[in-house]
């Protein structure tokens, strides 16, 4: 993992949208504090929305402003002001297959950690995960928490579809897909789940602030 | 009403996209060439955002059910209407039981899609604020996926009592950028850009890269020299937008289109400006592109050309329809 | 043309001063004439008569085709190399034989009845004002 940034990161996405990166330590603290930020930004009138992501947030424009040292020196002021928002969800139990035809690059991952599958499993069943934001795809939940020893990098070369309800492992998160797609992550097991219903009021089924739980079904070889 | 008569033509019904729902993962989709669906959109007297149909792989084939007005932009490729040759970038009146046929678009400056403007926009239901298809979570557009042999989409009205057989000159021609004699975007540079060597920053802007067959609405596969990092980057999520490229492991650089995912953890080179995202829609599979490097000011300054175009051609189009005695 | 050896004929009475008709037998010669030819309508003035062989046609002027509104002229569609209507080929009524470019609008000149361009009145890519006179357009009959 790169050595986290000192203070706080800007960066432009073209003029579409402005990425704010936190510096120091990534807890659940750092990530409330994102929230908050994120609660904050989203009333700016310039911002058309605030969508959080790991330890960082993306501010996408109505319009782009002319010129962004007004914007970057307010949002440096609010990322300051900004105290921890705890959010209070619920907790969601997901049985997972781990390994087999379900989890393809358990392999990797063992070769990677130098751990058994056992192990691996353990290690990824235990924690409660916090849902730290939404994003890559429809109802897809970022969790927070993951044990560092199960950290594999992203593959070499993306996976052109790996199906709904993969239970994946990329740098140091882990996270369920909520529909087919490609991936750079390591698939280590699956599980079945709606995360999204376009109909429904919100349209994703978990929010930042919920848990989610692996419960082992079974572990293939 | 339409009926389409092609399969696996890939043709999706597209507005200017989804905004609002990034914070649920969904990402914006939209046209691969907005400026050709809002001009298309215009000409006819539609609302600029209305939806219209996009296709890109030809030939393609449709039938109208239903007397109608229509605009067709983006590809030129040698439309016909019961076997009478449109012009391209124009707007047509066609009857019930007529038959438009795309073929393949052909010529050295060829563009990549076609893009179908109905009078009154494509009538489907509008999910979470936009008529786009959101093809990864199948919802949106016509039933959230591709359409097929078979399938009948309304428009919002016949067009009757407004002028038709008019066009524009396509923003290729008005609004060019090549380097070196090869269709260019504008790119700004994005967080990890110094974190790459330098002779990996000079190969980008210097050289052409070529758009692989592994290409497609989600991003486009770019094809020439690898680009290193100083050293490995292993980056958290966050949020992307249509335009960042990123470069994974192999160092291809993929450039995320319209239908990107809304966040990624690979290193970000740089972002293609909004206002130059309809070049690279239209660059064809195949065909190599330049990048130039541009500044904060330059790159605004081309979003508000590419505005002011279409507002021109609102004022020309309204200029001339109110002429010929419509709205 | 009348063989030399028909006016012969009557150029002699002339010189006679003998007042000269075409007698019916010499009227069917030259309808006789006439029918192994492409010619529509015959006039033969004499001082002392016309005669008149088939129909007049009335043979179209060319008709000038004209700037609706002042803009640049254009002989091909701005992303295609060929003209739309090339000199002499037929186009159908109502097909474009021309644009003429308003800042970003295109218009069609349209040809107003089935035909062909006679000849270019405006160079391609010229300035012209309303009115201005772009192409001869020639109707087929």
């Amino acid at each position: 993992m790169n050595a986290p940034p000192a203070t706080p990161a800007f960066s432009l996405l073209g003029t579409t949208a402005l990425l704010f990166e936190a510096p120091g330590a990534f807890d659940l603290e750092a990530q409330q504090r994102i929230w908050a930020l994120a609660k904050e930004a989203e009333a700016w009138p310039e911002i058309r929305e605030a969508v959080p992501g790991m330890k960082n947030l993306m501010l996408t424009f109505v319009e782009p402003p002319q010129t962004l040292d007004a914007l970057q020196e307010r949002l440096m002021a609010a990322w300051q002001a900004a105290r921890p928002l705890a959010r209070s969800g619920r907790v969601v139990e997901l049985p997972v297959v781990y390994g087999g035809t379900g989890g393809p690059h358990m392999a990797d991952v063992v070769a990677h950690t130098g751990l058994s599958v056992e192990q691996i499993v353990e290690l990824h069943s235990a924690p409660l995960y916090p849902v730290y934001a939404l994003g890559s795809h429809p109802g897809y939940c970022y969790l927070g928490g993951m044990d560092p020893r199960l950290a594999t990098p992203r593959r070499k070369v993306p996976v052109m579809s790996i199906p709904g309800g993969a239970v994946s492992i990329g740098g140091a998160q882990t996270g369920v897909s909520a529909s087919a797609g490609p991936s750079g992550w390591n698939t280590i097991g699956s599980t079945t789940m709606s995360f999204f219903d376009p109909a429904a009021e919100p349209p994703a089924a978990l929010q930042p602030g919920d848990m989610i739980r692996f419960r082992v079904e079974a572990v293939l070889r | 009403m339409i009926e389409i008569l092609s399969n696996a033509a890939l043709a999706t019904v597209q507005d200017l996209g989804r905004n609002g729902s990034l914070r649920w993962g969904v990402g914006t989709s939209g046209a691969m060439d907005d400026l050709a669906l809002a001009a298309g959109n215009l000409m006819l007297g539609n609302p600029v955002g209305a939806a219209g149909i996009e296709i890109p792989v030809f030939p393609f084939k449709l039938r109208f059910g239903a007397d109608c007005a229509f605009a067709l932009t983006g590809a030129d490729c040698d439309a016909r209407l019961d076997e009478r040759p449109l012009l391209p970038w124009w707007t047509h009146r066609a009857r019930a039981g007529e038959v438009l046929a795309l073929g393949v678009p052909k010529g050295p400056m060829r563009a990549s899609r076609a893009l179908l403007c109905l009078s009154g926009g494509v009538d489907v239901p509008e999910v979470l604020g936009s008529r786009s298809t959101q093809l990864r979570g199948a919802f949106g557009g016509f039933e959230g996926r591709a359409l097929k042999r078979g399938d009948v989409l309304r428009c919002g009205h016949d067009g009757h009592g407004r002028p038709t057989g008019f066009g524009l000159v396509p923003p290729a021609l008005a609004m060019p950028l090549q380097r070196d004699g090869i269709a260019a975007v504008r790119v700004l540079p994005a967080a990890e850009y110094l974190a790459f060597e330098p002779a990996s920053r000079e190969a980008f802007w210097n050289r052409d890269w070529k758009i692989t067959a592994q290409s497609d609405r989600y991003g486009y596969r770019l094809d020439g020299e690898a680009l290193r990092p100083i050293a490995p980057m292993e980056l958290l999520s966050h949020g992307i937008v249509p335009g960042v490229i990123q470069v994974p492991h192999s160092g291809q650089p993929i450039v995320q289109m319209r239908d990107a995912q809304p966040s990624g953890g690979y290193p970000k080179f740089g972002t293609v400006i909004e206002a130059d995202l309809w070049r690279l829609g239209q660059a064809p599979i195949g065909s190599r592109i330049r990048f130039i490097e541009t500044t904060w000011a330059q790159a605004v300054a081309a979003r508000d050309e590419a505005r002011q175009w279409l507002a021109k051609v609102e004022r020309m189009v309204s200029l001339h329809c109110s002429a010929r005695g419509a709205r | 043309m009348a063989g030399e050896g028909r006016t012969d004929g009557v150029a002699a009475l002339q010189r006679a001063g003998r007042p000269v008709k075409k007698t019916d037998a010499q009227r069917e010669d030259i309808a006789r004439w006439l029918a192994g030819t492409d010619i529509g309508y015959f006039e033969l003035r004499t001082p002392f008569e016309t005669l008149r062989f088939g129909a007049p046609q009335a043979h179209p002027a060319p008709t000038t085709l004209r700037a609706a509104s002042v803009g640049v002229f254009r002989r091909a569609h701005p992303l295609h190399a060929a003209a739309l209507a090339p000199i002499g080929e037929p186009v159908p009524a109502g097909q474009a034989v021309g644009v003429l470019q308003i800042g970003p609008l295109l218009l069609p000149v349209l040809a107003p009845v089935a035909g062909r361009v006679a000849r270019w009145l405006a160079d391609d890519g010229a300035a012209v004002g309303f009115g201005a006179a772009l192409i001869e357009f020639q109707e087929t009959t």
